[in-house]
Order: C-alpha cells, then structure tokens, then sequence
C-alpha cells in the first residue's frame, strides 16, 4: 500500500512538475529546478519526511528480506516476484533520495538564514559602538569648554571701586554692570585696554626724547673729544709761563696720575697727607709719590684681570704647594743634589711673598729748625700690610756721638704710641700667609729688610686689624682701608712726629750741652752754685747697663728694656765720683728718663745698699717732690742730681766737702734723711720732706 | 716719672691688740693695713693676685711723713710731724679712714721747725704714752685726758729711738747719747756715749745711736757706732756685735737673743755671747722696722726703705713678702 502510496504521489509530482513546466517557458530549466526544490523543501514538514525516511529505509530492508527469500526458493515465479521487487526496491531507493536531498537544501537554507541574522546583529552591534564612542567624544568637549580659561583673567585689573571711580559713564555703565557680572568684566577690561594704549603712548613718546637726548650727548662728546688737542696745546703753550712763575702745576698733575694707581691703603695715605700738606704748608708736610710708574700700570692691570681668579682660586694653590714641597722632599731622599736649588727656590719664594708694590708713598715732616724726617711707606701686596722706612736730614751736622744716635737710630719712630715698636706684622694673617708660601721664617727676620710695619702706619693708611681680630676668625673677608680711621690718624700722626721731632732735637741738643760737660740752666729756678761737675756723657750699650747693680731694680720691675737710649754720666767732686746710668725712653720727654746711680766714695754704694743714693734716685725719679706733674727735661734732672750729690757730700761731715748750701737740718728722722728737698726762699732752702 | 711707691719707705710698723692687722706707716702719710688672716692662712680657692698688697691704704690728711706707731687696746697711734693722733681699732680697719679720735699738737717755737715724733714708747701700767721727737725732747702724755705730764730735757740732737722698762726709759738720739730716764722724776741719771769707746765708735758712718732697748740688767743700743751690749749698773760695754751694718736703726731683746738691724742685708739674732744665731734675708735696703709678737701667733715683719715687707712666722727665714704700694 505504501508503494502505490509513494506511486501516486510521484505521479503528482510528476503531473505538477510537468504542469508547471508546460506552463511557464522553459527559460533557465536549472533555476527553476532549484527555485521548485526550495519551495518544495519550504512546503513539506522535516518531521513527517523524517518519518517517511525510516518508513521507506524500512520498506527497503523488508523487500532485500523477501528477495534473498524467494532466491533461496529459486523458481521462475519467484524470479519474477524478484524483479517485481527490485523494481519495487528501486523506487523506493529513489523516494530516499529525494528524500535526502529536499533536506539538504533544506539545512543549507536553514544556515543561510542563520547567517543571514548573524550578519544584521553584527552591523547593529558596530553601529551602536559608534554612537557610543560619539557620546563620549561630546562629553569631553563639554568638559573641556567647561574648563576653559580666559586670556582676561590674567590681567591685573584696576581694583573695583576705582573703576567706578575713574572711568567715564559709558565705560562702566554702572546700571548694567552692577547686575550682570560679565558686563562688568567685559567693560572693566575696555577700560583696561584704554588706560593702557594711553601708556603705551606715553612711553613712545618718552623713549624717543629719551633718544633725542642721548643724540645730543653724543654730539657734545665728540665735541669734547674734539676739544683736547686743543687744550693739549694750550697746555704746551703755558709751559714756559708756568716756568716763568715757578708753579708746580704740573708736577701735581703727575703726582695725581700716579696717585690713582696706588694701592688703597697708600692712596689713602697720600691722599689725607696731602690735604694736610695744603692747610699746614709745604713747609711743614710734603709729600710724595716715587717708583716706578710703568710697572704699577703693568701690576694694576693685571691684578684686575686676576683679581676673581686669585679669590677662587687660592686654597688650592697652597694646596698645590704643599704637594710640591712633599714631592721635592721625597726626592731629596734621593738626589742630594737638589739642595743648592731648593735653596735658590726659597729665596724666590720669599721674594714674592714679601714683594713691595713698585710706587711707594713719601711723607716729609719738617720742623722749624730744618730738621725733616723723610718717611717712606711701602706696601707689601701680598702680605697686605704697610711698612715704614726713614731717612733724616739735617739742617747742619750734629756733633756728639750720643746726640747723632738721638735723631739716626730707630728708636725715633719707636713708642709713637703706646707699646707700638714695628717688631711684628700687626696683621694676624702674615705667618699664615708666609707659610702658605712656603717661608718658613718669622716676619721679624725680614724687617732690617723691608721696614718697619708699625701699627700707626697701618692705621694711617686706614688698615685696622685689630677690627678682623674682634670679628669671627673663621670668616675671612678682605680688609677694606677705612677712610675715616686714615683721617684722624693721619692727623693724629703728623702732630706727634712734629713733636717727637722737636723732642728729639731738644734732646740732641740736651745732648750735645751734656757731652761737652754743660748743663743747661733751668728757666725760673734760683741758680745754685753747684761744686760737683758732669765729666764724661756717653752713650752705652745693653750690656754694660743691665749688669751694674744698680739697674737690676730697674730692669726687675720691667721699667727699662732694651729698647730704651741707655747713657752713662760720670758726675765728679773732689775724690767722690758718681756713675749715673740714664735710661731714655723713646718717648721722651712724655716720660722723664730714669737715673741708676752709683757713688764711689768710701765704698761703692746704690740704691741697693744705700739709702742715701735711694732717696736721691726718688727724688729724680719720681715726682715726689714737685707738686707738678709735667714733663721733666734732661737738664732739670741733671741739676737735681748735681745738686742732691752737692747735698750728700756737704752732709757727710767729711772735711773735704765743706757745707755751702742753706739747709734747715742736715739730717731729719730715723732714715736720716738729707735735705734734697729745695724750697724756694732767698738763695734756696733745702728741707727734707 | 715713676710712681713714688717704687722708693716707699716704711718707717714703723704695729699690731692691732686683736692680731689681725698688721699697720705700717711710710715717709708719704700712708698707712697700710694688712689683713693677716687672709695672708698667713690664705684660701686657695679665693686667693687673688693682690692678696699679699694692704687690705686698706689710707692717706693721712696733712700728708706727712708716719714717724712712729703705737697700739694701745682702744687706740692705733700714729706719730707723725708735730702731732700724736689716736684712731679707734674700728675706724683703722674701716675702708675709709675717718677723723682722728684724739689729736695731741707738740708745740714748738718755730713755725719753719717741723718736730717728728722719731719714737712712741706705750706704758700699759701708767696709760702713758711717751714720744721722743726730733725737738730733742721726750714727752709723757696722760692718755686719760690728753694733758703732757712731763718733758725730759737733755739731748742735743733729735730723738731716734725711746725704750721703757718698769719707771727706767731710756733715749738714744743722733746727738750720740744713750740716757737713762727715771719716769718718776723726769731726769737722767745716767747716760753713755759709745761714739767715745774706740772698739765701738765708726766715725765713717757717724756717731748717732739709731736704736736702744732696755733689759733687766743689760742695754743694747747701736747707730753709727757698733751694735753693743751694755750692763745697765756698770755701764760696761759687756759685748761689741761684730755684724756687716753700715748703721743699726732697730735692736731689741727677744727670750735670751738681741735682733738687730739696718743697713745691712739681713736681720741677725745674736746670743749675748756674740754669736749670730740667725741671719735673715731681707728686702729692704734699710731696715727701720721689726716688729715682733709671739701671741696670737708667733711673728716677725720686717719693713724699711723698699714697698716689700718681709714676714717671718718661724723667725728663722723670710715666709712671705707684702707688697706696700
């Protein structure tokens, strides 16, 4: 039944696809095929093709079964109902086929739809990608513009209230700019834009005078410069009359050129010394400049070239040094023969260290009498400090061995000022700096060499190192000359040569009186006839002066040094002499001279041993018995002593010294005191006390 | 011009009665007052360089010269020129000296004349103070009430030194006498003039006695003349001290041994047999003071023509040296 069934519907199909072929014209047979098995395939369920699949498969199993049967019977009319079957089979295995097919166009047609839908959710899901990406894109320039600043809130703006103030009504507009913020920044910033164009023209205008001006400078420059070849010729033409009335214009034109290249410290000098050469006269105070010029220019230069060089630079080049001398200690190990050299070395070293600028600074103070001191001030530049070197001239020439010494030797300049001998460098720094040159010497041992550095001279060129000393040690900063301190020391300076000088000659003077053997006579003093007589005056040494026993006391209590003038007086009468050791101080006559006596009379007696010789050592001295306290000459002490020694001897009792002399008592008290006392009654009285 | 208290002089030194102070006067009218305490039991920790300079130095108003010093248990004595002031213990030890207490004017006839008052001799018993001055003359003053009790007349130059035993005084001067004074009576009855005896005279140095001291039975008196011991009774030179001087100016007995000294380099203490049984070393050139105590403690200042004043605490060498200036 199942057979006829599939028949008939074969028959169907057949009649309609035959039908529809009769019908439409045969124009792509192919394609219409497919287009029929497609709509076929779309028509038919794929459940009940199924079903009829393993329907016919069954159908097919069963007629293999009755084949292989009716073979095994092998008769004619099976043979029949063989083919009868196999046709039957056939048919059948043409159904499947179909079959087969219809599904797999069907499948293929159920995967192109899937494609199909695949393709189109792609596309929307691409599409809503980019809106979203879009979305963002806006937001950030939102933000952005969000967060945009203006170019006008960077400019400073007039403050408010005087905006209100200041600007003219259509500017500021005031009944819509005090309601609408914007407005008001929109109008303060027109106002802003005018005031500032107004400027801006002000300031073209200003810059182009300002240029109008300097044009003019510049032509009155050049007329200038124009003009010196004519003033140098004036200045050729006024020679001879300047010869003619001896003025010294142009030596102090010189002087100046040279002035400005000294080093500060000398400038300073020559600078207030000539001032005070001006008000007090050439007479008085000259002063000068010498050296060489050339040089100095040479140095100045190349001291403002180097000068930052040096400052930077300076630790490391000691540094330097310091390996050097390792270095050519280490070889001296080895080759002994470098010694002459590092010799040789050395004393290059030292030159350098202690090497003068080459202009130097001459002050001449002159006295009354023609008696000037030339002093001579160099400056040490890499030391730093000032030093002093003098000559002396003398209007005629001394006579006396001891007076000549008075105003020759040192000590003329020593003790200005309290204590200020120029034995040492007053600048803390010059051992430091001298070993950093590798000199090993102390400064004391140039001195004899380059000159005295005296404090006063440091001072008066306006170096003040005790200033450094008082400030942090560490902190080294470089000395500035003070002009004020070169000022009042300068002056200070120049009135205490003048005196020391005239002191100097007075004791030279003194000097010479007491080396001849005169005394002389003191002013307003009642003369006493004096019987012992001053018999030998001279100078003495170190030496002989701090042995004698009498000067022990003395040197004890640290009154007399070295340093002092030291002096022998031999005082005679009759068959007592008197040995009297005089100490001058530099100072003198500020600070009186000091006696140490020896009598050889019956003995040899001092103050040591004696009272008698103590008591006339007090009274010339000290000024115990002068209620003044003034300054005592020389000669005054000198009579004081011939005239306590008269006073001793006449009191003795001995016969040879007969007493001449008015004394009230010859001895007074448990010490016996002699009357050295004077008192000035009638032909003068001598008292004890 | 040197300061004068390089060439002090110190002529006369004291004790206070309560033997802290020790007070000594010079040639300019200074007194000074040296602590004692701080110097003889110094305080390391508090010592100063000037611990060994006076605690206090006054100036006399009139400036002379101090001549002499006694000490009584009220009083600080001062003889000076013309005058015998007392000041209170208190007032002395004060930083600033004050006005005398008490002032006793020595007249004299002439103005010019200036009399010293070379010695001061306290006699405890009597309250008397006795003064031999350069007028030549010892006075007896009643500390009572001031009054001048008696004068002893007799020398010929002025006084160096005066010395009292019991009612015995006895006067040296530069007159070269040595006199025995009965207190009671007011004269001499004795008197020596070693200057005559050949042994002791040295007309070189002169023929003043510069000091003397009385004993029970012995006088020990020497100046220009040798130091000597004298038997009061015989007014035999018993012993002549051979010692280096060139002039003695202090000697006095102390337990068995005479101390003497002057100008000379050291301050001897002899045996009655002449032997020198000490000799110290002193600073001064001259030496017109030496003051003994042996209560509280025992001690010996040495002072004369220098500003260092020797101290002794053993008797035997110099301990400490104080500075007057």
């Amino acid at each position: 039944m199942g057979k006829e069934d599939t028949s008939a519907k074969k028959r169907r199909k057949l009649n309609n696809s035959s039908s529809e072929i009769s019908k439409q014209p045969p124009v792509d047979v192919y394609k219409r095929v497919v287009e029929f098995e497609e709509s076929e395939a779309q028509s038919r369920s794929a459940e009940k093709d199924a079903i009829l699949f393993k329907k016919f498969c069954q159908d097919v199993r069963q007629l293999f079964a009755d084949i292989a049967e009716l073979k095994a019977k092998g008769t004619n009319e099976s043979k029949e109902k063989i083919n009868a079957k196999r046709v039957e089979a056939s048919l059948l295995l043409v159904a499947l086929k179909k079959l087969n097919r219809l599904e797999k166009v069907r499948t293929r047609a159920g995967r192109d739809a899937l494609n199909k839908e695949k393709q189109r959710v792609d596309s929307t899901h691409l599409l809503l990608q980019n809106l979203l990406y879009e979305a963002d894109h806006l937001n950030k320039e939102v933000t952005k513009c969000l967060q945009f600043k203006s170019k006008d809130e960077e400019i400073e703006l007039v403050p408010l209230e005087d905006f209100y103030k200041e600007a003219p009504k259509d500017i500021s507009r005031p009944e819509i700019t005090k309601n609408d913020e914007h407005q008001l920044q929109l109008a303060r910033l027109e106002w802003e834009l005018r005031q500032r164009r107004e400027l801006a023209g002000a300031c073209n205008e200003l810059v182009s005078s300002k240029e109008r001006v300097s044009a003019a400078i510049a032509a009155a420059r050049s007329r200038l410069v124009a003009l010196a070849p004519h003033l140098r010729d004036v200045l050729k033409a006024t020679k001879p009359l300047q010869e003619c009335l001896a003025l010294r214009l142009d030596e102090k034109r010189d002087e100046t050129r040279a002035a400005s290249l000294l080093p500060p410290p000398l400038f300073l000098l020559y600078a207030n010394g000539s001032a005070y050469s001006d008000v007090l006269g050439a007479a008085h105070v000259t002063v000068g400049i010498s050296g060489d010029e050339d040089e100095a220019r040479r140095l100045d230069q190349l001291n403002t070239s180097i000068e930052n060089d040096i400052l930077v630079s300076n630790d490391s080049d000691s540094d330097q040094d310091n390996i050097d001398d390792d270095q050519a200690e280490k070889k001296k190990r080895y080759h002994r023969t470098t010694k002459i050299s590092k010799e040789e070395k050395a004393e290059a070293k030292k030159k350098q260290v202690l090497q003068k600028h080459p202009l130097n600074v001459q002050i001449s103070v002159k006295i009354e009498d023609g008696t000037a001191l030339n002093l001579i001030f160099f400056y040490l530049v890499n030391l730093k400090i000032v030093v002093v070197k003098f000559i002396m001239s003398f209007p005629r020439p001394i006579t006396g061995v001891s007076a000549a010494d008075v105003l020759n030797s040192d000590s003329i300049l020593n003790e200005l000022y309290p204590g200020d001998n120029g034995n040492d460098s007053p600048h803390p720094a010059t051992t430091y700096l001298l070993n950093a040159a590798g000199v090993t010497d102390h400064f004391q041992n140039f001195i004899p060499e380059v000159g005295r550095p005296y404090i006063w001279a440091q001072r008066m060129c306006g170096l003040d190192f005790m200033a450094i000393i008082l400030d942090d040690p560490k902190q080294y900063k470089p000395i500035v000359p003070s002009q004020s301190l070169s000022v009042v020391t300068v002056e200070n300076f120049i009135f205490t040569i003048k005196k020391r000088l005239e002191a100097r000659v007075e004791l030279m003077k003194e000097l010479q009186d007491l080396e001849s053997g005169k005394i002389l006579p003191i002013k307003n003093n009642t003369p006493i006839r004096l019987s012992a007589t001053l018999t030998q005056w001279q100078s003495v040494g170190w030496p002989e002066y701090s042995q004698s026993p009498s000067t022990a006391f003395l040197i004890a209590e640290g009154l007399v040094t070295a340093e002092n003038m030291l002096y022998r007086a031999i005082v005679t009468r009759q068959s007592a002499k008197l040995v009297a050791l005089v100490a001058l101080s530099s100072d003198y006559p500020k600070k009186a001279p000091l006696f140490s006596l020896t009598l050889d009379w019956n003995g040899t007696h001092h103050a040591g041993v004696n009272d008698d010789v103590r008591d006339i050592e007090r009274l010339i001295n000290t000024n115990w018995d002068t209620n003044d306290s003034g300054p005592q000459t020389l000669s005054a002490q000198m009579t004081k002593l011939l005239t306590s020694i008269d006073i001793l001897l006449e009191t003795s009792g001995s016969v040879e010294f007969p007493p001449d002399k008015v004394m009230l008592k010859q001895v007074r008290g448990r010490n016996r005191m002699k009357p050295y006392k004077i008192l000035k009654q009638g032909p003068g009285l001598f008292v004890q006390y | 011009m040197l300061d004068k208290m390089l060439y002090n002089t110190v002529l006369c030194q004291t004790y206070s009665p309560c033997g802290k102070y020790l007070i000594a006067g010079n040639i300019y009218g200074h007194i000074a007052v040296f602590d004692l305490d701080a110097i003889l039991h110094p305080v390391i920790e508090l010592l100063t360089p000037d611990y060994n300079k006076p605690k206090h130095l006054h100036l006399l108003e009139n400036k002379t010269q101090i001549c002499s010093l006694a000490t009584t248990d009220n009083f600080l004595i001062v003889g000076t020129v013309n005058e015998i002031s007392g000041w209170d213990w208190k007032a002395v030890v004060q930083s600033k000296l004050s006005k005398p207490a008490w002032t006793i004017k020595i007249s004299n006839q002439l103005k010019i004349d200036e009399t010293d008052v070379n010695s001061l001799w306290f006699n405890k018993e009597e309250n008397k103070i006795y003064a031999g001055c350069g007028d030549n003359k010892v006075y007896v003053y009643n500390l009572e009430d001031g009054r001048r009790l008696n004068t002893f007349d007799g020398h010929k130059d002025f006084i160096h030194s005066i010395h009292g035993r019991g009612k015995q005084l006895i006067s040296a001067g530069e007159d070269g006498l040595v006199m025995l004074w009965d207190t009671r009576m007011g004269k001499s009855h004795n008197k020596l003039e070693p200057h005559k005896k050949a042994n002791i005279s040295r007309p070189e140095i002169g023929k003043w006695i510069g000091s003397v001291a009385l004993d029970e039975d012995w006088i020990v008196c020497g100046g220009g003349p040798r130091l000597a011991l004298w038997h009061q009774r015989s007014l035999d030179a018993v012993m002549v001290f051979d010692i280096p001087d060139r002039g003695i100016h202090v000697s006095f007995f102390h337990e068995d041994c005479i101390v003497a000294g002057g100008a000379a380099k050291h301050l001897y203490q002899l045996s009655y047999s002449g032997e020198v049984k000490v000799e110290l070393p002193v600073s001064a050139t001259t030496v017109y003071s030496a003051e003994l105590r042996t209560s509280p403690n025992k001690l010996l200042a040495i002072a004369g023509s220098s500003p260092e004043i020797d101290i002794c605490t053993s008797f035997k060498y110099r301990d400490q040296v104080l500075h007057f200036r």
